[in-house]
């Protein structure tokens, strides 16, 4: 049996999709590199240590995608089992209105407020589960219907106005390097910054990967996402299955949400606005198949890094936010054609060797 | 005589281990219905594959058309004049008669599509055929034989030569038998030859034309059917030669594992039966007989109406699939691919994952289902390099081996195997023979289904007939024979 090492470096392996954000994130990372060298041969006549690869850079990347990092693993979950949930970027901006209108005006303390949240998103998620999983109808219609009722809870309770808050999250942005040294840790001069957030993102990322990986809950997952009506024959209860992928995703949706809004500090509807497509984004390019069944929890990890660190290279380079939507896409086109792609010529030689097993045999009767 | 309008010459077909037909001739001549009979998998289908254009036979078989030799492809058969009717319907519901028959080859004046001219026509051939219905009116609200005469009379408006019609009566009512009847004299008294594929061989009596019989894909005998008796047609049917039999061992009848009393539900009606330890309890009837549907009722797969069913002299009541496996059943399905196995998942996980349910723990490690996919590997001789190997690129008889270690994992009792070798080569067919032996051999109880002849009547103990979702026939082992189940799954002839 092969070791844990070389399974875990195994996500790359029979994983185009991933490869082929690797490759582009390589090409970025040259480009910016390369960028930022002559900008400073020119500008300043000698070669300046690109800040891009300053390490208070590379933390910066982890904070600007811890938020959609959580919401992606609850989204593999979901996208696992074969269905899809639109509803979690304007969940977010209900929960970041939520908590800080709760907190502001309501007097709750923040930790109540984060309970609360959590209830609500586990409570919508339950409910979409529940329709989608019971009447068996399509995961797609109806979260982009909790999308917009999402919405319209969130510009409700703000009477489509912005909650500032006055730093009650902080807690969270504290720097793990504080605990250290209270002067803090600088590398060039700037001081190196990872929040506790950054570390909840990593904890969950293991946590969820552990739980697909070695739990009854995780196989399940897989299999009715595989075969839904072989999963059922097999004695699996895909409804309760599915129903808990949405509460899982639930839970996840609200942690990334108060993270989300511990970063911007202001409850307003445009926090999770377009937030869905960069989860969905960082799930899909990290190889987890819109058709369920087949991915992994790290793969989106990755994935998602790899496209905060792909925007980042981009911004760095000063190019504008509209040709960088028009980047991204086009990645996400690029991953998910490779990957059919590969797909389709393994399938070919998949069945090569069925047919050449098949003959050997023959031909030894 | 007049020249036959479709001829067959020495027409073969082969698939990767298969040889569906071998040799055949056969003629259709205008203004005749010539029907073609056969048992499941006699090859009835793949020749009217061949008649439609959907595949192209063998090097050296030639198929003339009003006796030019003609390759055919489904589009040039239509243009041809050949429409084939499949058991499926192939119409909008939601549109009329009117545009049901003219679909994709409507009448234009000039750009505009000529309703009235359209629907004239239609009138006049509903007219011809005697149909009840006008050709406004919406093929949804139409009964499932009406929708057939719609498709009939399609042929008509286009003037076709050859009409195919495959096993048209399937799921009709005695009323609509007869009104189909009527009609296909009526389409023949126009001319037009026709081809009728049908189980039900008093139809094929009352059509009164000829009769092509096929028997393992090869022909047997055509003969004007005013000649024939049904016990003759039936024997030609069944005649086999007895090196395709396996001979097994007997094993004493233990317990009863398995009871249905007066069950009924999804399609089912009032069957009635005990499964022993030890023994193979046969279920024998036509495709659609209501087999497959009883064992998905009994692993608790769809919804009881009423009955009783007992595991092991127990009452139980299966919502779920779940239930039944923690009871000891198992359930080998009819389709591997898309009812039994995980294909994009290793051999390993699909080994294990049955058991999930008889799991008490939480936690599962990667090595214990790599560990149980290797274990069965090894038992089963399974050819694969490993457990890791994904069941997707197995073949049929390794992927069915992986279906069996899933359910060998639950450490069940009862197995229920649902054409337990369909499209698998005969070497693996041999093996999963010798499997369920081991089974028996054990004091296992098994429950299987299958349309394969031989098969059901080496195989079982004790056969049950099914038809129309009701029990049709028991047969004990001195009296299983192909004659006997045939005569009971077609209808009580005595032979």
């Amino acid at each position: 049996m092969n070791g844990g090492s070389k399974r875990s470096l195994g996500i790359f392996k029979k994983n185009s999709e991933l490869q082929t954000v690797v490759t582009i994130t390589v090409l970025f990372v040259a480009a910016v590199l390369l960028y930022q060298v002559v900008n400073s041969l020119v500008t300043r006549g000698f070669v300046e240590y690109p800040s891009f690869i300053y390490p208070s850079n590379l933390f910066n990347i982890l904070q600007q995608n811890a938020a959609v990092g959580i919401m992606a693993l609850g989204m593999t979950v979901i996208m696992l089992t074969g269905t899809i949930d639109l509803s979690v970027g304007m969940m977010t901006s209900l929960v970041a209105i939520f908590i800080a209108k709760a907190v502001m005006d309501w007097d709750v303390p923040p930790g109540m407020a984060i309970f609360y949240a959590l209830l609500i998103c586990v409570g919508i998620e339950m409910f979409m589960g529940f329709i989608i999983a019971w009447l068996n109808v399509e995961s797609f219609i109806i979260t982009l219907g909790g999308m917009i009722a999402c919405r319209g809870i969130a510009l409700l309770i703000s009477n489509s106005q912005e909650v500032a808050m006055r730093q009650n999250l902080a807690w969270f942005k504290s720097n793990v390097f504080d605990l250290f040294n209270p002067e803090g840790i600088k590398v060039f001069n700037l001081k190196l910054n990872l929040p506790y957030y950054v570390i909840l993102f990593f904890i969950l990322t293991v946590i969820t990967w552990a739980i697909l990986k070695y739990t009854k809950f995780g196989r399940r997952v897989y299999a009715i996402g595989n075969n839904p009506q072989a999963a059922f024959l097999s004695g699996i209860n895909v409804k309760l299955t599915r129903l808990m992928a949405f509460v899982f995703n639930g839970v996840c949706v609200a942690v990334g949400a108060t993270m989300q809004l511990v970063r911007v500090n202001t409850g307003i509807i445009t926090v999770g606005q377009n937030m869905e497509i960069d989860v969905i984004a960082a799930v899909v390019i990290g190889g987890v198949a819109m058709s369920g069944g087949k991915g992994s929890v790290m793969g989106a990890f990755i994935g998602a890094i790899l496209m905060g660190t792909i925007t980042n290279a981009m911004t760095i380079m000063r190019i504008q936010q509209e040709w960088q939507f028009l980047v991204k896409g086009l990645i996400i086109i690029a991953a998910v054609a490779a990957g059919a792609v590969s797909e389709m010529f393994r399938h070919r030689s998949a069945m090569r060797r069925k047919r050449t097993g098949v003959a050997d045999t023959a031909a030894k009767a | 005589m007049a020249e036959p309008v479709l001829r067959l010459i020495d027409v073969s077909k082969t698939f990767p281990g298969v040889r569906a037909l071998s040799g055949i001739d056969f003629d259709l001549l205008p203004g005749e219905v010539h029907c073609i009979c056969g048992e499941n998998g006699a090859g009835k289908s793949t020749l009217i594959k061949i008649l439609s254009g959907a595949y192209q036979p063998d090097a050296g078989g030639v198929i003339e058309f009003e006796g030019k030799p003609r390759v055919l492809n489904p589009r040039q058969a239509i243009a041809l004049g050949i429409q084939t009717i499949y058991q499926e319907h192939n119409i909008f519901p939601h549109l009329s008669v009117t545009e049901n028959i003219f679909a994709g080859l409507e009448i234009m004046k000039g750009l505009k599509v000529d309703f009235a001219a359209m629907r004239e026509k239609a009138r006049e051939t509903l007219e011809y055929l005697h149909c009840a219905f006008g050709p406004d009116t919406l093929v949804g609200e139409l009964k499932s034989g009406e929708r057939k005469l719609v498709e009939i009379a399609k042929a008509l408006v286009f003037q076709r030569k050859v009409i195919i019609l495959d096993e048209p009566t399937a799921s009709f009512s005695a009323s609509e038998i007869d009104m189909l009847l009527e009609v296909v004299r009526k389409v023949v008294d126009a001319g037009i030859a026709v081809v009728y594929i049908s189980h039900h061989l008093d139809e094929v009596f009352r059509l009164g034309g000829r009769v092509t019989v096929l028997r393992d894909g090869e022909h047997v005998l055509t003969a004007d059917s005013r000649e024939l008796t049904e016990a003759e047609l039936v024997r030609s049917m069944v005649g086999r030669d007895v090196s395709a039999f396996y001979s097994r061992d007997f094993f004493p009848r233990g317990e009863v594992a398995l009871e249905a009393r007066n069950l009924s539900g999804n399609g089912v009606r009032d069957v009635s039966f005990k499964a022993y330890r030890g023994q193979c309890l046969g279920f024998a009837g036509m495709v659609g007989s209501g087999r497959s549907e009883l064992m998905t009722l009994l692993m608790g797969g769809a919804k009881k109406e009423a009955g009783q069913v007992l595991v092991f002299g127990e009452e139980v009541d299966f919502r779920q699939p779940s239930a039944a496996i923690r009871r000891k059943l198992c359930f080998i399905t009819e389709d591997r691919q898309y009812t039994g196995l995980f294909l994009k998942h290793s051999i390993g996980r699909n080994s294990f994952v049955a058991n999930l349910v008889n799991m008490k723990r939480q936690l599962i490690s990667p090595r214990e289902d790599y560990a149980v996919g290797e274990r069965y590997i090894r038992e089963l001789g399974t050819k694969a390099t490993s457990a890791d190997t994904l069941a997707v690129e197995l073949s049929g008889g390794n992927q069915q081996k992986v279906v069996l270690a899933k359910w060998f994992n639950t450490q069940g009792e009862i197995y229920i195997f649902d054409e337990p070798t369909r499209g698998i080569d005969v070497g693996a067919k041999m093996e999963i023979y010798h499997i369920m032996m081991d089974l028996m051999a054990q004091g296992k109880c098994i429950v299987m289904v299958s349309s394969d002849m031989p098969e059901i009547v080496s195989m079982s103990d004790r056969v049950i007939v099914m038809k129309g979702g009701r029990v049709a026939g028991e047969l004990e082992r001195e009296d299983i024979s192909e004659e006997n189940i045939l005569s009971y799954s077609i209808g009580g002839v005595a032979v």
